[in-house]
C-alpha cells in the first residue's frame, strides 16, 4: 500500500505531516523548529513501523532531523 | 408490551466519566442509549489528577475540548515526585522535552464535580437520554445473555446491551458472573480533606501532583486552584481502625510526619465547611474482576478493575475502557463482527492497560525502600514468592510466560525504573526536564503506547493509523468508533 522506506520517502513524510513543500527543508535541519510536535513525531514512528523501520517515537526525538533518522534506519534494518 | 417496560440499544448504568464515554461515543453511531445515574449532578468524587491522554485524546473524541479549556482547570505539566533516594522531589513530565510541545505535554486537575457534570451533560447533548436520580437495582437476563435493567419500582429496560459503570461500590458488575479478585499488595486505604492558602511548586511545575513517600505509606497533594489543594494520604489498611476516632486528628498527623507536605501546608488551613469541609476515607485497594464481558453485558471503569492511585490512572482507566467498549458494542450494533470476537478485543486491551499500569506500580512502590518501615517492606515486589506470583498471575490475568521470567521481568522493571530516576535526576534542573531515561524503560514504553494512540487519535482524527496492538488483533475503523479487521482498514 505505500512505498518502500527510503530517503525519498522520509522526506516526502515529513513534508506531509508538517504540511510544508518536499524540499523546503534540509536533510540536517532540526524539524522541531519547523513545527515538528510530539503528536506528528508519534504519526510519523507509527507510519515508518509500519513499513517496519522498528524506531519508537522516543527514538526520533533524540535527533529529530530527516539525516538522523535515514542513518537510525539503515543502522537498525 | 407492559407498560413498566422500555427498549434502548443499550443501557449504561453510571454517569461518571467512563459511562459518559461509552455512551456519548455510542450516541455518535447514531443508537438509543439510555444512561443512569443514581445521583444528581454535580456530585463529588474523588480522582481529580488526570492524564494527556483523557485531555486531549477522549476528550477530543466527545468534543469537550472548548468547554474544558473555558473551565480553567490546574494545568498540570506532569507529576513531582518526594520518592525513593533522592531527597529533593525529580519529575514526571508530560513532554518527552521541554522543546517538544503540543498537546500531549499537559492534563489538567479538575474539580470532579464540574469535570464529570462536563462529559455527562455533553453525553446528553449528543443524544443520550441521561437520567438522574435513578438507581438501577439489578441487571436481569438469563443463561443466554443479559438483557437490560431493573430499577427497584420495578420499571425494566431491555436492551441489546448493559454496560455497568457504576464505579467501585455498587454491586451491578455481578451480572457478567466473574468474581473480583484484589491485589495482596496494594491494598491501602486514603485519607483525605481540602486545604486553603497551601504552598506551590516553583513554576513551571505549579500545577504538578506531588506526591510524596513517608514512613507510612505516602500523600498526595493536587493544586486544584491557586488556592484551594486536595490532600491525602494512602497508608496501610491496618490503619483503618485507628481511622474510626477523629479523622481530622488522623490527616494532621500524617502531614506532620511527612515532611515535604508539612512544609507546604505550613500557613494553609484546612477548609471546613461545604463539600471540601469533609475529611473522607475510601478503600483504595486494587482489584480486577475475573471477566470483563458476558454476552449483552460489559464491565467498564472501577465497576471492572481499579490500581493504586500513585499514577493518576483511575480517570484514564475508565475512559479508556468507555473508548474500547464503545468501539465493541458499535461493531456488533452494526453486524459487522461477532460479539465473541471484538469482547476478546476489549478485554485483552483493557487488561492489557491495567497489567502494564500494575507493573510500573510494582516497580514504583519498590524503589522507595525503607527497610524500617512496615508499609514499605509489606510492598517490595524484589521480595515476591510463589504464591504473590500466583496471585498476581490471576490478578492481571492474560499472558505471562512463567514463574521465573515474572521475577526476572519485576527485577528489570524496577532496577530500570530506579536507575531512569536517577539518571533524570532533581526537578527543575537541565536532566531533570528531559524524559528520555525515564521514558526509555520498557515498562514506561508500554504504559505510553495506547496513550499515545489514543492523543494521536484525538488529535488527527479520521487520518490517525494505528496498528494491532494484540497479536492477530483488530484495529479502528477510520472514524475510531468501531473494530475492523486488520484488512479492512486499508
Ligand atoms: C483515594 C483515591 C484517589 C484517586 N485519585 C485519582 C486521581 O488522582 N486521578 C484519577 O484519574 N483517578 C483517581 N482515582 C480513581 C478515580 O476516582 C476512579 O477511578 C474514577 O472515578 C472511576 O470512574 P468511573 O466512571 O468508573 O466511576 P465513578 O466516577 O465512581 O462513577 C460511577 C457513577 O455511578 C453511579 N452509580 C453507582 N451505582 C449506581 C446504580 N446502582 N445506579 C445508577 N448509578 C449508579 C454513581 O453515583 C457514580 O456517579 C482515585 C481513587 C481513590 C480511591
Amino acid at each position: 500500500m505505500t512505498a518502500p522506506l527510503s530517503l525519498e520517502r522520509l522526506r516526502s513524510d515529513v513534508a506531509e505531516v508538517l504540511a510544508e513543500e518536499p524540499g523546503s527543508f534540509a536533510d540536517d535541519e532540526n524539524l522541531i523548529d519547523r513545527g515538528l510536535d510530539s503528536i506528528r513525531l508519534m504519526t510519523l514512528a507509527t507510519q515508518w513501523r509500519e513499513a517496519g523501520f522498528e524506531a519508537g517515537y522516543l527514538d526520533l526525538a533524540q535527533e529529530p532531523t530527516v539525516a538522523a533518522w535515514w542513518n537510525l534506519l539503515e543502522g537498525k534494518r | 408490551m407492559n407498560a413498566n417496560i422500555e427498549t434502548a440499544d443499550v443501557v449504561v448504568v453510571g454517569g461518571g466519566p467512563g459511562g459518559s464515554t461509552t455512551a456519548t461515543l455510542l450516541a455518535k453511531r447514531g443508537h438509543r442509549v439510555v444512561l443512569l445515574e443514581k445521583e444528581t449532578f454535580p456530585r463529588y468524587q474523588i480522582g481529580e489528577s488526570l492524564l494527556p491522554s483523557t485531555v486531549h485524546g477522549i476528550g477530543r473524541m466527545l468534543g469537550v475540548t472548548e468547554e474544558l479549556e473555558k473551565a480553567s482547570f490546574m494545568v498540570k505539566r506532569g507529576g513531582s515526585f518526594r520518592w525513593g533516594t533522592n531527597p529533593v522531589p525529580w519529575n514526571f513530565l508530560f513532554a518527552v522535552a521541554p522543546e517538544l510541545s503540543g498537546p500531549t505535554s499537559y492534563a489538567y486537575q479538575v474539580e470532579r464535580m464540574k469535570f464529570d457534570e462536563i462529559l455527562l451533560r455533553n453525553a446528553a447533548r449528543n443524544g443520550v437520554d441521561v437520567r438522574e436520580n435513578v438507581d438501577v437495582k439489578e441487571v436481569i437476563g438469563d443463561d443466554e445473555r443479559v438483557r437490560g435493567i431493573r430499577l427497584a419500582d420495578g420499571h425494566e429496560i431491555h436492551a441489546t446491551f448493559v454496560v455497568d459503570a457504576s464505579g467501585n461500590r455498587s454491586r451491578i458488575h455481578q451480572g457478567v458472573r466473574g468474581e473480583r479478585i484484589y491485589s495482596d499488595f496494594f491494598q491501602n486505604i486514603a485519607l483525605f480533606g481540602y486545604f486553603e492558602g497551601g504552598k506551590r511548586l516553583p513554576a513551571p511545575d505549579s500545577g504538578n501532583i506531588l506526591c510524596a513517600a513517608f514512613d507510612e505509606g505516602w500523600m498526595w497533594y493536587i493544586p486544584l486552584s491557586d488556592t484551594l489543594t486536595s490532600v491525602g494520604a494512602v497508608i496501610s489498611r491496618e490503619h483503618a481502625a485507628k481511622l474510626q476516632g477523629d479523622q481530622e486528628q488522623s490527616l494532621l498527623g500524617f502531614v506532620d510526619r511527612c515532611e515535604i507536605v508539612k512544609d507546604f501546608l505550613s500557613d494553609a488551613t484546612r477548609v471546613t465547611e461545604g463539600t471540601y469541609g469533609e475529611i473522607r476515607t475510601r478503600k483504595d485497594y486494587s482489584y480486577t474482576n475475573s471477566t470483563f464481558h458476558r454476552p449483552g453485558m460489559v464491565l467498564v471503569g472501577d465497576a471492572a478493575c481499579f490500581i493504586d492511585p500513585v499514577f493518576s490512572t483511575g480517570v484514564h482507566l475508565a475512559t479508556y475502557a468507555g473508548l474500547l467498549a464503545a468501539r465493541s458494542i458499535n461493531t456488533v450494533l452494526a453486524g459487522d463482527l461477532a460479539e465473541d470476537r471484538v469482547f476478546e478485543e476489549f478485554e485483552g486491551r483493557y487488561r492489557r492497560e491495567y497489567r502494564v499500569f500494575y507493573e510500573f506500580l510494582s516497580a514504583f512502590y519498590d524503589m522507595q525502600s525503607n527497610e524500617e518501615s512496615y508499609f514499605w517492606k509489606a510492598r517490595k515486589v524484589t521480595n515476591f514468592n510463589a504464591t504473590d506470583l500466583e496471585a498476581f498471575v490471576s490478578l492481571v490475568g492474560g499472558v505471562h510466560s512463567g514463574e521465573q521470567a515474572l521475577v526476572q521481568n519485576f527485577r528489570e522493571s524496577s532496577g530500570a525504573l530506579a536507575d531512569a530516576v536517577e539518571r533524570t535526576g532533581t526537578m527543575q534542573t537541565e536532566s531533570g526536564e528531559r524524559m528520555h531515561h525515564l521514558f526509555g524503560t520498557p515498562v514506561v514504553r508500554e504504559v505510553m503506547q495506547e496513550m499515545n494512540n489514543i492523543q494521536v487519535r484525538g488529535v488527527q482524527g479520521t487520518a490517525a493509523r494505528e496498528l494491532p496492538l494484540l497479536e492477530d488483533g483488530l484495529v479502528p475503523a477510520a472514524d475510531g468508533l468501531s473494530w475492523v479487521s486488520v484488512g479492512e482498514a486499508k
